[in-house]
């Protein structure tokens, strides 16, 4: 078993020649390089951090922003990246999600979700989310613990999330720590620690990549030993907003950054917006089943949650995005809801006198938006790499889709004699408080150049050996959460690689 | 007078003084003066919470039209099934944020406006 380098510790300009060069040790990049074990390339891994977390190191994440959390805020610039910090959501991606709709520019991914199938057990796995249940079986699977609410016909399901293995108090699988020993068991496999890749060089055509500047952080917090990268084939896998930066920044050939020729690098930014309390739902019959409401362990480990989802036909007629809606806590009627509901029973002509109310949480699918944009600012960081600034914005018809879907919902319970809604929020301002943190669609891909920076396979358009990794690929974005998918996504890139690279 | 005698005197006076109580205050129910709009308001069974509801529809409340529309809607059916025909048709309203049937709003406007 080898241990992890670190570049502190390499001789002065030292020049590192691997097949693949892999920038970014967060989930991405730890799966690629897993995925990769064993086979005849030479893998370097690199990775900006250490195994812990350094404030200073993490400060080279800051950045400014409009409308949004601060830069540095919501990732982790450490071996096994968000995952050191994530909540363990898993969901795939509907068939939906995948589609190009008629009625939203831009949407619409170059494959469907069959493409992707293969490499959901594998990720599944990766995650450590338990069998595969989701909405196949997750009704029959939890029925010991209580009934799914009837919706009856209509726009809205009781959908399932699975959830990363717990540890105890531990937060879910953190890939840097999960899979340690397995990176150091490759043979083909050398992480490098507190290498931060500062600049991809290009051939003076443009055509491909000849070497990666690296430099890391001295003890003073400013660039200390500088390395050089030229691998065959590199994989940037740095995160939603790093990957768009680093492409930005390396303009010394393209004036206006690697895989920018149709200005797209940084646009179509993308987050999952959060809120709670979002929506009251009264259950005419009384307290709901456990799974609404919080995680259920089942007896095969599988952690779940029952959420509220719409269909791919209501998505369709009505024009809408994915939403996933989820039971909050209990909360206590006024008066006005108390009449609502008496009411409406009454006229009805059902029993409501054991209701119980629930707030709902959500988050919700944004339309993809070429405005909103991580662009560089003049200020730079300690390795003289320039800070992003994102600006952040959301269209009101957002949030105008995600009530459609809410007035759906409670039209459903009204309709099945099971209960009621009541949407909360009435401002713009309240619906954009909390954020996922996933950072999607700065690396847009498309088959069509001038629509995206990387192509079906995840291969920079125009350069002939530099791929993008992780959810900044993302070209349309699904409100599931993204380290499932990405994942998987990652996997078909390192089943792509073998062949391409062999 | 015998004691049977007595004893349904009693009963007799006692069930006069509770239907007049039933009949002529509110304390077993309720009681309103009457509307035009009666056969409407009729068909609710809590008049006083839907009053609570209704006083938080928001805009005018043409009484005319919306009584009309009211009558067109129930066409000969009770309450339960034009609710059900709302939801079914997918005729909401939202009311402090409430996504209810337009029957039940109508109604409950109604019975905050008279």
């Amino acid at each position: 078993m080898s241990t992890f380098l670190d570049a502190r510790a390499l001789p002065a300009d030292t020049v590192l020649e691997p097949d693949l060069a892999i920038i970014g040790g967060g989930p991405a990049g730890i799966t690629l390089a897993l995925s990769l074990a064993g086979a005849k390339l030479k893998v370097l891994l690199l990775e900006s951090g250490g195994t812990s977390f350094d404030p200073r190191v993490q400060h080279l994440y800051a950045g400014e922003e409009s409308g949004y959390v601060a830069l540095d805020v919501g990732r982790l610039r450490t071996l096994g990246g968000g995952t050191n910090h994530w909540g363990g959501w898993c969901r795939p991606m509907d068939e939906i999600d995948f589609e190009a709709k008629p009625w939203l520019p831009y949407s619409g991914w170059p494959f469907t979700r069959k493409v992707l199938e293969p490499y959901y057990p594998r990720s599944q796995q990766l995650v450590e989310a338990g069998p595969w249940i989701y909405d196949q079986k997750g009704a029959a699977e939890n029925a010991a613990k209580g009934s799914v609410l009837p919706l009856g016909q209509g726009g809205l399901y009781t959908s399932w999330f699975q959830f990363s293995k717990m540890r105890g108090d531990v937060l879910p699988t953190q890939f840097g720590k999960r899979y340690e020993a397995d990176l150091k068991r490759a043979p083909n496999v050398t992480p490098l620690m507190q290498a931060n890749i500062t600049a991809i060089r290009l051939s003076p055509d443009a055509r491909q990549v000849e070497r990666l500047e690296g430099t890391t952080l001295d003890g003073n917090g400013g660039a200390g030993k500088r390395f050089t990268v030229k691998p065959r084939f590199v994989v940037l896998a740095a995160g939603g907003m790093e990957n768009a930066r680093l492409l930005l920044a390396s303009n010394d050939v393209m004036k206006t950054g690697v895989g920018n020729q149709n200005d797209l690098v940084g646009r179509f930014f993308a987050d999952n917006p959060v809120p709670r309390d979002v929506a009251t739902l009264v259950s005419f019959a009384g307290p709901l089943a456990p799974f609404y409401g919080s995680t259920q362990t089942l007896d095969d480990g599988a952690i779940m949650r029952a959420t509220f989802a719409p269909t791919a036909a209501f998505c369709r007629q009505n024009q809408v995005l994915g939403s996933l809606s989820t039971v909050e806590q209990p909360v206590d009627l006024d008066e006005t809801g108390k009449a609502a509901v008496i009411t409406t029973a009454l006229a009805l002509g059902v029993d409501a006198s054991n209701a119980k109310a629930y707030s709902l949480g959500c988050g919700i699918e944004l339309a993809p938006d070429p405005d909103r944009r991580l662009v560089l600012t003049g200020d730079k960081d300690a390795l003289g790499l320039p800070r992003l600034k994102l600006n952040m914005r959301i269209a009101d018809d957002d949030f105008t889709r995600y009530r459609r879907t809410l007035m759906e919902l409670g039209r459903q319970l009204l309709a099945s004699h099971t209960g009621m809604l009541r949407i909360e929020k009435k401002n713009r301002g309240d619906w954009l408080k909390e954020w996922g943190h996933h950072h999607l669609g700065t690396t847009r891909m498309h088959a069509d150049p001038k629509q995206g920076v990387v192509d079906a396979d995840g291969l920079v358009h125009g350069i002939a050996n530099l791929y993008v990794a992780g959810s900044s690929v993302f070209p349309s974005y699904s409100a599931s959460n993204p380290t499932l998918n990405l994942v998987a996504l990652t996997l078909r890139l390192g089943d792509h690689l073998k062949k391409a690279m062999t | 007078m015998r004691r049977r005698d007595v004893a349904a005197a009693v009963v007799a006076a006692g069930a006069a003084a509770t239907a007049g109580l039933y009949r002529f205050t509110d304390l077993f129910v309720k009681h309103y003066a009457p509307t035009p709009y009666d056969d409407l308001l009729a068909r609710l069974t809590d008049r006083e919470e839907a009053a609570k509801l209704g006083a938080k529809v928001p805009g005018p409340f043409d009484l005319t039209t919306q009584t009309a529309r009211l009558r067109a809607g129930f066409k000969g059916r009770d309450l339960a099934t034009a609710v059900n025909a709302d939801l079914a048709a997918g005729h909401m309203v939202e009311v402090a944020g409430w996504v209810l049937p337009e029957t039940v709003v109508l109604l409950s406007a109604l019975a905050a406006k008279v």
